[in-house]
């Protein structure tokens, strides 16, 4: 089933009298739980792509439709609801709240999502169960992105969209990142969707999405992924 | 180079510069205001009081003084200036017009300043010299005839010129009138040769001396050059000296309480938003640091930050300060309507010039202070961002409430915690808006409870009747009070110890006069003690069951009085029964009568009449007064607590930008975050209003002690007063916290979650 539907989608940013081409005339289909990564250099536009599958911005032109229902025209509440139920963000920067402990970071999103799951049985599955209580600071950077990841599951989204998740991480922190990540989604059926420039994540992919200057130059379809321990770091 | 980063960061955090700039000028500006307002008023009632040769001393003997005392007293070594006087209520002819004839002998000597007509001529028959302001309300001009008419004599003559007099600065007819009806009552002097040709003899029962000698002295010299002892009475004890200077300690107050709030608020808002923006700049300091700017030129470079906003705030203070002092004392004023002078120029004290010059360095200082703590260390850690400081645990996170609560809650709770410089300068910023609307509004309910219980539950006539005390016979009196069903009141000079005050002696038939404690509750005159009022009971120490002795001024008399109970009064009395008084033998001539007539027939020994109407309708300008400095206070404190809350407010949405953000990337709407916003806003509101209540009674109790306690006003505050200060603080932080929500509307998520924490 195609959970993502990517049709003609164009981003014109005006910086000034300039007008600057994030995405060109990008269209895009995409298999339900699957592991997707989109590569491509600094400025290709592969965040701009995540963040219209996230509804954090809105195409200038063409349609983007998720679950069969067109998000890019959605207004402001609409769009706040669609992120509430239907999408997980993980970022690089983690983004938590720094005045919430980490429980009350993940169960923050219970008061707006449709159908969420325990914020508890979250933390416990990505291996902070003893750490809730303690907020963020008290984290090291990989448990930080570990909550990060508790809090976009316990939305119980249809999509899990990481920009960059493991930047900000040394390889042996972003390795377990990883590994976390993909098994938490396969467990729980989501479709990943990883911005990244780092080559090897694409080795544990299904889809591989080449993107630069603004077009999808490339999709490879990867019949045997590799399990994140399996890939050469 | 930096300049233009100067301007361009100006631009950039302009809510900012523009509210500290607003701050400043408000701080400055109330600080020079009521400054101005005060030393204005020095200078030119000084001015006023020199020009007319006000007398320092006033000696009174109810018989009249001869041309040998007044030598006597010329002589006396220290004395300047002495001039026999005289100042008699009259009413105009066919008219309800009071004005007081005067004459003084020696015009050096509270005379008059002519500024219209010819110059005073003692030698003239005819002419009078009328009070400017009363002529003006009247439409009369030099030339026109004006009459009079006192003891059934027409009092008549041309207008020679338009005058000023420092003695008659506060034109007060009757003791009850607390502001001056310029349209019905004035002054006119005539010459001493005038009232000869009228009467065919001169009567002056003072002598007024200008002189430096202290009072003890005076009386010393005075009692040995006239032979015996009369009632001495100082410039102190004089409405248009007293009243006078009784304004500029309130202007000198109020300029010592309320200016220091908005100067605190300045100075507390000015640190806090700059230490904020000195975060988000931090990088931009640790850059120009690593490349090779040295710390003093990055210094030079953010004072010049606060040199900027000071210097705005200043010039623009010092506009809002010369506004503010005009608003109070120009001669269309109210305080213009209550003091007659000539001269209306503003004036400011130099010092306060000091006081604004240390405020901009104070201002700079702070800034330097916030920049100097970003700059520590070497330039690699000043490049780092900055970073705040780890949360901690706090008591109440251990208790089972805690987990019951929303996140946003939670949220909100170590917010405030964890920025206390913001939280604090917020609520201060709200107490103070709160404190200034219940002190204003309490003090228009105070003065509504003093005039109630006076004018209301204490004067219950509808005429008052003034005796002339010098032809009014016992059987005329008593056949007046017959005629008009009256009480009356007999009113003499005494002194307990060396304390001067009034005995008034009342026979209340009818109840046309009643004695009234706090809130208007009645006292019945007792036969067997007296009513004192409270400053005398507090004065000299008396509470009810003392007894005390008084000596009847001029007199060898002395009596043994007995206070029954403590009472109001407008003038510092003793208040007893006919009664009591015949009982102890006191002598006394009726003075003035209370009637529920209203048509008065003119007769010989009545010197004027006083309807309770025409007193009520003083208040009305005393009462615009009140309202006018209430409506300028209320401006202020909206305006202080809409500038405040919004700085911290933008200066909070800037440090919570990128939680917002994350907040709006998970799903949270719009309304749901701003309803988080206002919920904070709407805490502190509650807090600060809960704080500010008391410490507006606080500060009323204060302004009431320092600024009235020559009036027994007793602390009132109406519910409505809580309504309204809380509806409006209330009314200002939620509009305040809808502005600052609004914005959220335009956090850009993806900007605002780019960069690395």
């Amino acid at each position: 089933m195609k959970i993502v539907e990517i049709s003609h989608v164009s981003r014109i940013y005006k910086v000034g009298d300039h007008e600057q081409k994030a995405l060109d005339d990008v269209s895009l289909e995409l298999e339900n739980g699957k592991t997707i990564v989109i590569l491509g250099p600094s400025g290709a536009g592969k965040s701009t792509l995540l963040n219209m599958l996230g509804g954090l911005d809105s195409p200038t032109s063409g349609t983007i439709k998720i679950k069969g229902k067109d998000i890019s025209t959605l207004n402001a509440d609409q769009l706040a609801e669609y992120r509430a139920s239907g999408v997980g963000f993980i970022f690089q920067a983690y983004n938590l709240i720094p005045t919430l402990t980490v429980l009350e970071n993940v169960a923050l999103v219970k008061e707006i999502a449709k159908d969420p799951l325990s914020s508890h049985d979250m933390l416990r599955e990505v291996g902070l169960g003893e750490h809730m209580y303690k907020f963020p600071v008290e984290l090291s950077g990989g448990e930080q992105q570990r909550v990060s990841i508790a809090r976009a599951l316990t939305k119980n989204p249809d999509i899990l969209l990481c920009d960059e998740p493991t930047g900000a991480l040394d390889t042996e922190t972003g390795v377990m990142v990883l590994k976390l990540l993909q098994s938490m989604a396969r467990e729980h059926g989501k479709t990943t969707i990883i911005v990244t420039h780092n080559q090897n994540i694409a080795k544990m992919a299904d889809v591989v999405v080449h993107v630069k200057n603004g077009k999808i130059k490339e999709v490879i379809n990867n019949d045997k992924p590799l399990a994140v321990e399996e890939v050469e770091w | 180079m930096l300049f233009k980063k100067l301007i361009r960061t100006i631009g950039r955090y302009k809510a900012q510069f523009i509210s500290m700039i607003i701050m400043v000028a408000l701080g400055v500006g109330i600080f020079l205001g009521f400054n101005i307002e005060w030393k204005t008023l020095e200078v030119n009632v000084a001015k006023a009081f020199e020009d007319t040769g006000f007398a320092d001393y006033r000696i009174v003997n109810e018989l009249g003084f001869s041309e040998e005392d007044l030598k006597k007293v010329e002589q006396i070594e220290g004395v300047d200036a002495a001039s026999r006087f005289l100042s008699v209520n009259v009413p105009r002819k066919d008219d309800e017009d009071i004005v007081m004839l005067t004459v003084s002998e020696n015009i050096a000597v509270s005379g008059f300043k002519v500024l219209e007509g010819t110059a005073y001529d003692p030698e003239d028959t005819e002419g009078l010299w009328i009070s400017e302001r009363y002529a003006k309300q009247n439409g009369l001009s030099v030339g026109d005839t004006y009459t009079m008419v006192y003891k059934n004599i027409e009092f008549s003559g041309p207008i020679r010129g338009l005058v000023k007099s420092g003695e008659y600065m506060i034109c007060l007819v009757e003791k009850a009138q607390m502001m001056p009806d310029h349209e019905k009552n004035g002054f006119v002097y005539v010459s001493p040769a005038y009232i000869k040709a009228k009467i065919g003899m001169t009567f002056y029962p003072q002598i007024h001396v200008r002189s430096s000698l202290p009072k003890e002295t005076m009386i010393e010299r005075a009692e040995a050059a006239l032979g015996k002892s009369y009632m001495i009475v100082d410039k102190e004890l004089v409405t248009s000296y007293s009243e006078a200077h009784g304004e500029m300690t309130e202007g000198k107050t109020m300029a010592a309480l309320l200016p220091v709030i908005f100067l605190a608020i300045a100075i507390l808002t000015m640190i806090t938003t700059m230490h904020r923006i000195s975060i988000s700049e931090k990088t931009q300091i640790g850059t120009l640091k690593s490349l090779g700017f040295k710390d003093r030129r990055i210094l030079r470079h953010y004072a010049a930050y606060g040199l900027f906003i000071s210097l705005c705030g200043t010039i623009l203070g010092v506009a809002v300060g010369l506004g503010v002092g005009y608003f109070f004392v120009n001669p269309n004023s109210v305080m213009g309507d209550y003091l007659d002078m000539e001269h209306w120029e503003l004036h400011m004290p130099l010092w306060s010039i000091a006081v604004v010059i240390a405020i901009n360095v104070v201002l700079v200082l702070a800034t330097l202070y916030s920049v100097s703590s970003m700059m520590k260390g070497t330039a690699a850690e000043a490049l780092q961002p900055y970073a705040p400081k780890a949360m901690r645990r706090m008591w109440i996170e251990k208790k089972k409430v805690w987990k019951n609560l929303s996140f946003a809650t939670k949220w909100n709770v170590r917010d405030i915690l964890r920025h206390k410089s913001r939280s604090f300068m917020t609520l201060f910023g709200i107490v103070s808006c709160m404190l200034i609307l219940i002190a204003s509004f309490g003090i228009n309910d105070t003065l509504n409870s003093y005039i109630d219980d006076f004018f209301e539950n204490s004067i219950c006539y509808k005429t008052k009747i003034v005796l002339d005390t010098e032809t009014a016979g016992d059987a005329d009196v008593e056949a007046l009070i017959d005629r008009y069903e009256a009480d009356w009141t007999s009113s003499m000079g005494i002194q307990i110890g060396e304390n001067t005050y009034a005995m008034e002696i009342y026979r209340l038939e009818h109840d046309y006069f009643r004695f009234v404690k706090n809130h208007g509750e009645h006292i019945d005159l007792p036969d067997d003690g007296v009513l004192i009022c409270e400053r005398i009971a507090k004065k000299e120490g008396l509470k009810v069951g003392d007894t005390f002795t008084v000596s009847v001024y001029g007199t060898t008399e002395k009596y043994e009085l007995k206070v029954a109970d403590i009472a109001k009064s407008i003038a510092e009395s003793v208040m007893m029964s006919d009664t009591y008084a015949e009982k102890l033998g006191v002598q006394y001539r009726v003075t003035e009568l209370f009637t529920n007539e209203t048509e008065i027939e003119e007769s010989p020994i009545i010197s004027s009449t006083q309807t309770k109407q025409a007193l009520l309708d003083t208040f009305k300008s005393f009462s615009e007064l009140m309202n006018v400095m209430i409506v300028m206070l209320v401006f202020i404190s909206v305006l202080l607590g809409i500038v405040v809350l919004y700085n911290l407010g933008i200066m909070s949405y800037a440090e919570r930008y990128r939680e917002l953000a994350t907040l709006k990337v998970v799903g949270f709407k719009d309304r749901h975050i701003s309803r988080i916003l206002i919920d904070q806003n709407l805490w502190m509101t509650i807090l600060g209003v809960l704080l500010g209540i008391p410490a507006g009674i606080g500060v009323l109790k204060i302004l009431l002690v320092m600024l009235a306690s020559d009036y027994e006003l007793t602390l009132t505050i109406s519910w409505l007063t809580y309504v309204i200060a809380t509806a409006l603080t209330f009314g200002v932080s939620f509009i305040v916290g809808v502005m600052v929500s609004r914005k959220n509307k335009n956090i850009d998520m993806v900007e605002a979650l780019k960069v690395a924490e």
